[in-house]
């Protein structure tokens, strides 16, 4: 495994340009430039700050569930129910809120304690059953969806108190709350993983699982931990979506799980684990944001629309590995 | 692997043994009963609800047993599994909501010829052997809200269209009817975006393309994705329609999307009849398996709503 990916050294003294450029997000950052200067000339209506907040606020979502995406892929596991406890955290929310007569508040941490479970459960099936990541997951994406439709019979939670609105259609100054939300978790968790014992020791369990039980770290506690922030994020995420589109649904959030693993990938984090950071996972879901965004404005045929959308996924990827060379 | 978890696993494996025998055995006690399937699309479209209301009605007063059976997403191989599984199970009538009527083609096929009665609703497999379709024709209701946007706009402007799953039978025939009822003027299509029958999707496209495009004349939904979240979700649609000479047409009509009508946001929506479709496809179908001849094509016919007539509406509409 690579134990020579766990160990970051970010405080060398070296040229600002070396710097720059040597940056691990350099090349996805120049995509993503790139992507923006083009489509910039292509529509000027793309540079209107209210579709720029709009972009932002359609990929929050995305890079929301994609944090806790990414801690897991840093460890070397995957957590595929991330889409399904989406639905679920909004379905539960919406429901106790306006069937089973809780408040705002109350609800929605509701919604953030089953995502929690979820998570729990998943990581409890990971290092106690012994069950690999993807199944264990894959089998939770199912149960998670199922529970959607159990409690919903797949009727729309409509008629939503309009203070819980706030929370995804509201705007702090002219920034849209969910925007603000996704930043201030970035910034949380790039420091819980850049600055935090926590942080270093899920690096190294991504980059070698035994050297790390060995030197006495409770590799099962890491794990349960990383899988349980990975659905409360997912959870927060379904939430702050149910509010923005003011609608519980059993099938919100059907397939962002892949969306969420593409932005970290983008991002440049490896799936075999010990690598990737949260700004590298917030370029990445930029890059499918803007590209969404771009199909949109530039009016690009639908029939079109998914073969772009996979060139650029493998575009940005490619380009990463050739600068790594 | 340790002893408590050898112990749990056997009692789970019990525990379903247990259920499916039970299940068995009830289903064996009730032999005689006809067993009639309907498989809608997907099982995450609301639209559906009213049909499987109107199936259970019909159901129940035929004495039937009713099995209610669809994948999460809509999904045309997911759906061939299915029906094959009712084949299996020896079910007696299968009314479906086709996701692709070629896909689908084979395997009604193979459903007749072991002899079950299958009928289409809502989206047809006309080439298949099936036995009548049930629903609203989707060309003509293309078509109607074509001329429904000539009449508005007076047959010229911008119209962007908003679509769910590219390929699906009943939208591209919507589709087909709606561009051959606006051919020969001077209405042109500016886009077709895809929402993938996803309404965060939906709200995200037409939010940005309307932004965009604030000269765009008109819309046209294929089907009523983005209503089913409330206005204040649409708020750049909203801002675009108080603008003089903007007009929004759009097929399907349920509850939550009155809401856009109680503040005049819409000029006409055309809905289809689901219910009926739900409690015509077991009548027939009841009449198929007792070995009477019923007409190929059941047409449901279309609910016409407008800013004039939408209170009755409201009040005929049932939301669960």
């Amino acid at each position: 495994m690579k134990s020579d990916v766990a160990i970051e050294k970010p405080q060398q003294k070296v040229s600002v340009f070396k710097t720059i450029v040597g940056n691990q997000n350099f090349s996805i950052f120049c995509i993503l430039l790139g992507m923006c200067v083009a489509l910039a000339f292509a529509s000027p209506k793309f540079l209107n700050s209210s579709n720029l907040f709009s972009v932002a606020r359609a990929f929050s979502y995305i890079a929301i569930m994609a944090i806790g995406e990414c801690m897991v892929i840093i460890t070397g596991g995957i957590d595929l129910s991330i889409g399904s406890v989406f639905g679920l955290a909004g379905v539960i929310s919406t429901m106790a809120m306006t069937k089973w007569g809780m408040g705002i508040v109350v609800s929605i941490f509701v919604g953030l304690a089953v995502a929690a479970l979820v998570g729990l459960i998943n990581g409890l099936m990971i290092t106690k059953v012994k069950l690999p990541p993807f199944i264990a997951t894959l089998g939770m994406l199912s149960i998670a969806r199922g529970t959607c439709f159990v409690l919903t019979r797949g009727y729309p939670i409509i008629f939503l108190p309009e203070k819980f609105l706030v929370l995804g259609q509201g705007y702090f100054g002219i920034i849209p709350i969910p925007v603000i939300l996704m930043l201030v978790l970035i910034l949380l968790f790039t420091i819980l993983l850049k600055r935090t014992v926590f942080g270093r020791r899920v690096y190294a369990l991504g980059g070698n699982e035994e050297a790390t039980r060995v030197s006495g770290v409770n590799v099962d506690r890491l794990k349960l931990t990383v899988y349980c922030l990975s659905g409360t994020l997912a959870g927060f995420a379904g939430i702050i979506t149910a509010s923005r589109l003011g609608v519980g649904q059993a099938v919100a959030g059907t397939g962002y799980e892949m969306d969420a693993v593409a932005a970290v990938i983008i991002g440049g984090a490896s799936l075999s684990g010990g690598r990737g950071t949260m700004s590298g996972m917030l370029i990445g879901a930029a890059i499918m944001g803007v590209l969404n965004n771009a199909l949109v404005l530039l009016s690009v045929s639908a029939y079109w629309q998914q073969i772009v959308i996979g060139c650029v996924i493998i575009i940005a990827v490619t380009v990463d590995q050739l600068r790594k060379k | 692997m340790k002893k408590w978890m050898i112990v749990v696993m056997t009692v789970l494996v019990l525990f379903s043994a247990t259920a499916v025998l039970t299940a068995q055995g009830a289903r064996e006690t009730t032999e005689k009963e006809i067993v009639i399937a309907v498989v809608p699309q997907q099982l995450g479209n609301p639209v559906f609800l009213a049909t499987e209301r109107g199936a259970r009605a019909a159901a129940k007063e035929l004495g039937v047993t009713l099995l209610w059976e669809a994948a999460v997403v809509a999904d045309a191989p997911s759906q061939v599994q299915l029906i094959e599984d009712l084949i299996a199970k020896g079910v007696d009538g299968i009314a479906l909501s086709c996701n692709d009527p070629d896909a689908l083609r084979a395997v009604i096929d193979k459903a007749v010829a072991n002899g079950i009665a299958v009928s289409t609703f809502d989206a047809d497999s006309p080439n298949s052997k099936r036995s009548f379709y049930a629903g609203t024709q989707n060309y003509n209701c293309g078509k109607l809200c074509g001329e429904y946007l000539i009449e508005l706009t007076g047959g010229k402007g911008t119209v962007a269209l908003l679509t769910g799953n590219l390929g699906q039978y009943n939208l591209e025939q919507r589709m087909d009817g709606f561009k051959d009822a606006i051919a020969g003027t001077d209405i042109v299509i500016s886009t077709v975006l895809s929402c993938r029958d996803d309404l965060n999707v939906a709200i995200t496209q037409v939010e940005q393309y309307t932004a965009a495009n604030p000269n765009l004349d008109s819309w046209f939904f294929v089907g009523g994705w983005p209503f089913f979240a409330p206005p204040n979700s649409l708020s750049n649609l909203l801002a675009w329609r108080e603008r003089p000479n903007k007009t929004i047409v759009t097929m399907d009509a349920f509850l939550p999307m009155l809401s856009y009508f109680d503040r005049g946001a819409v000029d006409v929506a055309v809905g289809q009849d689901f219910e009926a479709m739900g409690r015509l496809s077991v009548e027939y179908l009841y009449k198929v398996i007792k070995g009477e001849t019923v007409p190929e094509i059941i047409d449901t016919g279309e609910i016409i709503v407008t800013p004039e007539n939408y209170k009755t509406f409201k009040e005929t509409m049932v939301w669960n």
